[in-house]
């Protein structure tokens, strides 16, 4: 999920964003604050969250992005790890190295269709992630703004010749996928709790971006599925004979291979180039 | 090349030269000794902070020779510094070599690992180019990790370097032999900036594909720039490792290797003195942090009791951003403003 805010944000606007992994900690975060500290109901809780990590894009895009219009791709990615790395700091200094977790924290009767084969949280994320790529497609497929974007994601120029208001569209694009990320980061902290580290994902999430290949959210699916089935296939056959660790590094050296063989991805757009 | 007025190169030494006047050639050794003599004049915090200082120095020469000449952006560069690192401790401990041997072998070994992790870029390039190297970064800590003769989690430890009976065990007696090297160093990377080989990074930077027309083999010349930039990694990680005469993999994060890029970008891009003023800024703002950060716990009880790390990658990245947004081509730029002002004084601002 955290790679399809990640593609979400590259389509429409080719900046391929690093910072995403703090929208999603630190709407994990908000909501911990807002659920558990200031003790308000759970859904309006989740709203407070959401809300916030749609703001939190909006001025990440506004301050940080919108000066660097028309630089080269690189330059955006560096200043979008430049803002995961201040994000980075503002993250640690308020959870101070310490794990929340939201385990015990939710209402156990609210989940309590399913019986418990297998951990109901995770079973809850995936429905929830299901939720929103459905969500996403009919946004894009059915509405004026989704419409909007689609044409501003084939050519910046000529969406603004038919009167599409480019700058309007990227702060609406930053936001719905903070609004994503910041799911994937609830959905993600009642699976693992908030960890100091929760923000590293994103890392995982361009590697999956890279690998479904950028321009595509079907490809964004499927490379998380492959990636996951990955990691833990040769973490349960290579294990024995390396030694441990192998899950850790699966996806470094899937996406190297992938990166080699196709490199842009397996369902980006081919650019043609001779060098 | 600005110099000052009346000086006129009348032999091809004194076009080529680095140090072009006697004022020039006054203040570089007034600086030298003044440095040389540090251990005597400057405190003990000083010296082990200039040795810091100047190995990350020798880590981001090389970094940008690879990023800011040749325009490859590498996030490997701390992972191949601990390639080096532990090759100089195998080498010593295991091999049987001095540290004189070791260190320049360790350079060429890290070097050969950065041929191997340069090969992607004959496929990619910028952005897809960067995450590989993230990926690099990862397997080669990987690797260390895992392989049993480098010490595991362990690590191992190394003896300093001597010659005859005389041991450099002390930050004081090692701060002689990293400063030698940082010297030389920068004098070898000036150098390959402004040969034919330099050149051909900068057109392989600027316009693959012209370079390519004009004759350049590029592949060619991105390996040997990730050559470059990995046996200054692979030196810079040998002198660390006997200066702090043990070594382990977590030393050597990607925390680092981001570190030493925005040294790169802070300084400007394509510029040799700019590796200086990075790597200052940086640090100094580091050091500002650690000192500040008592301070701020005091006044703000929510910050919790040591917020420096913390507070200092907030400062870092706002700095990055900032640096991108208004002073893309870095502090050397905003350097050689001032030195252009001030000799231009009267007549121009």
């Amino acid at each position: 999920m955290v790679a399809v805010s990640v593609v979400l944000v590259y389509k429409s606007t080719h900046v391929v964003s690093l910072a995403h992994g703090q929208i999603m900690a630190f709407g994990a975060l908000i909501l911990y604050f807002a659920f558990v500290v200031i003790n308000l109901p759970f859904v309006l809780a989740v709203g407070v969250a959401l809300v916030c990590a749609v703001v939190i894009g909006w001025l990440i895009e506004r301050f940080a992005m919108r000066p660097l219009i028309g630089e080269s791709e690189l330059t955006a990615f560096l200043n979008t790890f430049a803002v995961y790395l201040m994000m980075d700091g503002l993250f640690q200094l308020s959870c101070k190295g310490s794990t929340f977790s939201f385990f015990h924290l939710l209402p156990h009767d609210m989940f309590s269709v399913f019986e418990v084969p297998f951990p109901i949280t995770q079973l809850v994320s995936f429905g929830i992630s299901i939720l929103v790529f459905v969500g996403l497609a009919l946004f894009f497929q059915y509405t004026k703004m989704g419409l909007e974007m689609r044409a501003t994601a084939e050519d910046h120029q000529l969406a603004q010749c038919t009167g599409i208001s480019v700058q309007r569209i990227f702060s609406s694009i930053w936001g719905i996928s903070g609004l994503v990320a910041a799911i994937a980061g609830i959905a993600l902290a009642m699976v693992i709790g908030i960890t100091p580290f929760l923000p590293y994902i994103v890392i995982k999430g361009l590697v999956v971006a890279l690998v479904g290949g950028l321009e595509s959210m079907p490809g964004a699916i499927l490379g998380g599925l492959i990636l996951g089935v990955l990691e833990n296939v040769s973490a349960g056959y290579l294990d024995p004979f390396l030694g441990g660790g192998v899950k850790e590094v699966a996806a470094y050296v899937l996406v190297l291979f992938i990166l080699l063989i196709k490199p842009y991805g397996l369902f980006g757009l081919r650019r043609i180039e001779r060098i | 090349m600005w110099r000052p007025s009346g000086t006129i190169d009348e032999t091809y030494e004194q076009n080529i030269a680095i140090v072009r006047t006697r004022r020039h050639w006054g203040t570089l050794i007034i600086a030298l000794s003044a440095l040389f003599l540090l251990p005597i004049w400057g405190s003990y915090y000083l010296v082990s902070l200039i040795n810091n200082l100047s190995i990350t120095i020798i880590a981001v020469l090389g970094l940008q020779i690879v990023t800011g000449y040749c325009g490859q952006t590498s996030f490997g560069q701390a992972a191949f510094m601990g390639v080096g690192a532990f090759a100089s401790c195998v080498l010593v401990m295991k091999g049987g070599f001095s540290f004189w041997l070791a260190m320049p072998v360790a350079g060429l070994i890290s070097g050969v690992c950065g041929l191997v992790g340069g090969a992607p870029s004959l496929r990619i390039k910028g952005l897809y180019l960067a995450v590989a190297t993230f990926a690099i970064h990862f397997l080669i800590m990987w690797l260390i990790f895992h392989l049993d003769f480098l010490g595991g989690p362990r690590g191992l430890s190394v003896t300093p370097p001597k010659i005859g009976s005389f041991y450099f065990d002390t930050e004081e007696r090692m701060f002689y032999i990293i400063i030698t090297v940082m010297l030389l160093m920068t004098y070898g990377a000036r150098n390959i900036v402004r040969t034919r080989i330099g050149r051909a990074f900068v057109a392989v930077r600027d316009n693959d594909l012209a370079a390519q027309v004009m004759g350049y083999n590029i592949f060619y010349y991105k390996m040997l720039s990730f050559f470059i930039a990995c046996f200054y990694a692979g030196v810079a990680g040998s002198l660390w490792a006997h200066l702090i005469k043990v070594v382990y993999a977590e030393q050597f994060t990607l925390m680092n290797s981001i570190y030493y890029i925005g040294m790169v970008i802070v300084g400007g891009l394509g510029s040799i003195p700019g590796v200086f003023f990075g790597v200052l800024f940086i640090r100094i703002i580091d050091e500002l942090m650690i000192f500040a950060s008592p301070v701020l716990s005091k006044t703000f009880p929510w910050m919790g009791q040591a917020p420096a790390a913390a507070l200092s990658l907030t400062t870092f990245g706002a700095v990055i951003a900032l640096f991108l947004i208004l002073e893309p081509r870095g502090l050397a730029h905003r350097w050689e403003i001032i030195k252009a002002s001030t000799r231009l004084y009267p007549f121009a601002r």
